[in-house]
């Protein structure tokens, strides 16, 4: 029991707030939801580095001048008389093509753009500790300041050193986020997540597919018809790249782009489900707040706590140390 | 005897008779060993999510959507034997290595192969056939994609002609929310 005269609100406030760090996880699903952030940004790390998403944006170059460049090949031989016979025949599905492009281009375009300005953001998010970690910095110092509160109600006079122990536990919460750089780096998530919003949806997947579909279709279209058409429009093989290097570019290049696009066209798949996980908890941005507040809470608390109400008043113990005068001894 | 011990009754024999009801084709189906060889009008086309089915440019099939499959060197699905992936699965380009169900064919650029993890086993009964292929995948561009599923159809005992179809809708991965529509057809050379 805590000595008679010893206050115990400070305690039980610090009971509170500790059992209000363990549960804050339950409440916001953190740990079942935080893994599987841990798991969207494993998924995206492979694709998240500048050298790859150059490699996107230049995989798109290559369909697109392939596109210009199919355009100008059936515009320069469709008026001749072999082109009329082969290429005039290749033109309609090339041009639906060509069509399509414009579409595709501008969304996966744009989407590369911007995922591309977000790399510092997801960088920012990759350089914090795993969010599998994150309900543990919420329950373990909880869990620290319950003990605390459960041993200052037990032991007689203990408050004394225990609120010391209180305040070292506060610093450390608020010292937690600026030592992992939260403050700057929290914002930066938020501004990936809000990014993803749009990118992460079925919706936008099944569009992606759909471009991939008309893509592979488009390539089919200048390997198997285009450039054996311009062949049979009396162009030789030297003509046609040195004309048209960008359909054979396309060509050289497919496999390769597809080798790129759907791994990412998965992790893209593979991710909606983990980035609703994360984007239902709390904005980033309050993060930081969430290790800040408690501490300076417990601070406060630990210092008015114990804070002398006059003299003899602090210590309680006092009351029971041997007085000669109190006992009659004279 | 209660009306309610009449209904306890008849829920016990109801509930005594279905299994047994269920299990009567089973019973009376004979199992099947040996090869199906995977020849002409066999095919997989993969449906969108939106509807309509992908387009495989490099198809053989005049209608570029039917991606047209033959029995690799394995001689087609041998019953009672899973026939894997050889290791690596992949060559550098992500072309499927697996040649023993299927020759490995040119899916928009890439060949794609088929494997199976665990021992297929057929079915009969009259001229119904009845195939269980649950671990049938097919491997492409350094992925794998389950398409497995219980494939039903008919076979003629007499001409050893058989033809089997199923679909499976693929979860995750590039082709999300995509069903494999497969139909395989040929002969099947008993053991």
């Amino acid at each position: 029991m805590a000595a008679r005269g010893q206050k115990r609100w400070p305690l039980a406030v610090l009971a509170v707030i500790g059992i209000g760090l363990i549960l804050a996880p339950v409440a916001f699903g953190m740990f079942s939801k935080a893994p599987d952030g841990a798991s969207m940004m494993t998924s995206f790390s492979p694709f998240m580095t500048r050298h790859r998403l150059d490699g996107f944006q230049a995989d798109m170059r290559y369909i697109g001048n392939a596109v210009t460049q199919g355009q100008r090949a059936i515009h320069d031989t469709d008026g001749t008389p072999a082109g009329a016979r082969t290429v005039a025949h290749v033109a309609p599905q090339f041009h639906a093509f060509a069509r399509q492009w414009v579409a595709v281009n501008s969304d996966m375009g744009g989407m590369l753009v911007k995922i591309k300005a977000n790399l510092p953001n997801y960088q920012a998010v990759a350089a914090m500790p795993s969010f599998r970690l994150f309900p543990w910095f919420f329950v373990i110092p909880g869990a620290i300041l319950l003990l605390l509160a459960g041993a200052g109600l037990i032991r007689r006079g203990a408050w004394r050193a225990l609120r010391w122990v209180a305040i070292v536990l506060g610093v450390g919460l608020i010292l937690a986020p600026v030592g992992f750089q939260m403050f700057s780096r929290a914002p930066k998530g938020a501004q990936m997540m809000t990014t993803f919003k749009t990118i992460e949806t079925l919706h936008h997947l099944r569009r992606i597919q759909g471009y991939f579909s008309e893509m592979a279709g488009g390539q089919g279209v200048v390997q198997l018809q285009l450039l054996p058409a311009l062949r049979h429009a009396d162009l030789s093989a030297a003509q046609i790249h040195a004309r048209y290097p960008a359909l054979g570019a396309l060509d050289a290049n497919w496999v390769h782009i597809l080798n790129d696009m759907t791994p990412m066209i998965a992790a893209m798949s593979n991710n909606i489900g983990n980035y609703q996980a994360i984007s239902s908890l709390p904005s980033f941005r309050l993060f930081p707040w969430f290790f800040v507040l408690p501490g300076l809470l417990v601070i406060v608390i630990a210092l008015v706590g114990g804070a002398r109400r006059g003299r003899g008043a602090a210590d309680p113990g006092r009351r029971n140390v041997f007085n000669p005068v109190n006992q009659g001894v004279t | 005897m209660t009306n309610r011990v009449k209904l306890r009754l008849s829920a016990a024999l109801v509930a005594a008779a279905v299994p047994m009801v269920a299990a009567v084709p089973a019973l009376a189906a004979k199992q099947l060993h040996g090869v199906f060889h995977i020849g002409s009008g066999s095919y997989i086309r993969m449906g969108t999510p939106k509807g309509g089915f992908f387009p495989n440019p490099y198809s053989k099939d005049s209608n570029k959507s039917y991606t047209l499959i033959a029995s690799g060197v394995g001689g087609g699905v041998r019953t009672g034997v899973e026939q894997r992936a050889p290791s690596p699965a992949f060559d550098s380009h992500g072309n499927s290595r697996a040649n023993s169900i299927i020759t490995p064919t040119n899916f928009t650029g890439i060949l794609f192969g088929v494997v199976t993890t665990a021992p297929p086993s057929f079915y009969l009964s009259g001229d119904k056939l009845t195939a269980h292929i649950r671990h049938w995948y097919a491997e492409w561009n350094k992925q794998t994609f389950l398409q497995g599923a219980i494939a039903s159809g008919t076979y003629n005992s007499r001409t050893h002609h058989y033809v089997l179809s199923w679909h499976t809708k693929v979860h995750g991965g590039p082709f999300d929310g995509y069903t494999g529509y497969w139909r395989l057809s040929g002969t099947f050379s008993p053991t």
